[in-house]
């Protein structure tokens, strides 16, 4: 009964859930300063801004969401891609939609 | 090809009397065998190639192909051989190395309701329409494809979840209108390799899809992965705003990868 619930759910809901999506709330220019590509470690991320919310993947790479408040309840999304042996690799930002 | 329905009415009909005669002699029941998810129904195929026809102004320049996608981290995507089975016909369809194919017409097929199957295990596998027009930018797609990819992809019953009872709920719930028109929707796309980012351009207008657009929504648990058919391609996952008509067929939709192509971890997946 259990997986028929959830697969219930799961289909009324599609793959994804359409939820908003929440990461760690964190001002763009701290993390701007603070991640740096070839660098930044995933522990050093974790001791500076705490858990925030990621996906991990099977090869190994996750990306990480984090999101800064730029006013009137928006918000820009700072996503940070890290390798396998936990190095930041990437970083990219997004600015809010227009309201 | 026997309909799914009826057999799991039969199912749920003879659960339910299963708690009361508990404790009376079982009978025996014999319940012949559904329809693999795997193997797809012909003629929902056929109706997907129709709808292709009926709406290529989304795509004018593009030709309609099918594709194979690995679904478990196991299966093997080389040597795929597809046929087209009825009862008294078996019509073999090529299928190219990007595991890519074209449905040939076969009108005994269709009156057999007969399944398209491959040589591959259950749930190993998913499919998808492809439709792609020629010439496009490197790392790009065109927003009208993606439109009637969706519409044909769901017309013709190709996402393979895997579970049978999720696969006749999304058949009963979920029109082809309502995936491709709505926010909601959530028909997935999956990408050449695994992606960092995508971005819209129409013209001077650019813009970044959100993160919940991409690797499915982001909110996949590996409890709810295994049900999904983007299982071993979560990382090439991505929605496409289909329902947003501000965004004209033309619109292009280009992919930043995680790492160049050189380097890339798996192999190359042709959409």
């Amino acid at each position: 009964m259990k997986a028929a619930a959830l697969l219930i759910s799961l289909v009324l809901a599609g793959c994804a859930t359409g939820q908003a999506t929440i990461g760690t709330q964190v001002p763009a220019e701290r993390l701007s300063s603070s991640i740096v590509p070839g660098r930044t470690t995933k522990a050093e991320l974790l001791a500076a801004f705490g858990k925030t919310k990621a996906v991990v993947f099977d090869s190994g790479y996750e990306s990480w969401l984090y999101q800064s408040p730029v006013g009137g309840g928006r918000f820009a999304e700072f996503v940070v891609l890290i390798d396998p042996q936990g190095i930041v690799v990437r970083t990219r930002q997004r600015a809010p939609a227009a309201p | 090809m026997r309909p799914l329905l009826p057999t799991f009415l039969l199912v749920l009909a003879v659960s339910a009397a299963g708690g009361s005669a508990a404790q009376e002699p079982v009978a025996k029941v014999n319940v012949s065998t559904t329809r693999d998810p795997v193997d797809k129904s012909y003629r929902k195929m056929i109706k997907g190639m129709e709808r292709f026809e009926r709406e290529h102004a989304f795509a004018p320049n593009a030709p309609l192909h099918f594709q194979l996608l690995p679904r478990t981290p196991d299966v093997r995507m080389d040597g795929i051989t597809l046929r087209v089975a009825g009862d008294t016909v078996s019509v073999p369809v090529p299928v190219g190395p990007d595991n890519s194919f074209i449905l040939p017409r076969n009108e005994q097929a269709l009156r057999e309701d007969a399944a398209v199957l491959a040589n591959r295990k259950t749930v190993s596998m998913t499919w998808r329409a492809l439709i792609r027009t020629p010439g496009l930018p490197p790392d790009t797609r065109r927003l009208g494809d993606l439109r009637l990819e969706c519409r044909v992809g769901t017309e013709a019953g190709l996402v393979s979840n895997n579970s049978q009872l999720f696969a006749w709920l999304s058949n009963a719930l979920l029109s082809a209108d309502h995936v491709c028109n709505s926010p909601e929707g959530n028909y997935l796309f999956f990408a050449d390799r695994p992606l960092f980012g995508v971005r819209l351009r129409a013209g001077d207008r650019v813009e970044d899809l959100p993160f919940k657009m991409l690797y499915a929504g982001g909110d996949q648990t590996p409890e709810m992965l295994r049900f999904c058919d983007c299982q071993v391609l979560l990382d090439r996952t991505y929605y496409a705003p289909l329902w947003d008509r501000s965004w004209p067929d033309d619109t292009l939709v280009e992919f930043d990868y995680m790492t160049p192509a050189e380097s890339a971890p798996a192999p190359e997946v042709r959409q």
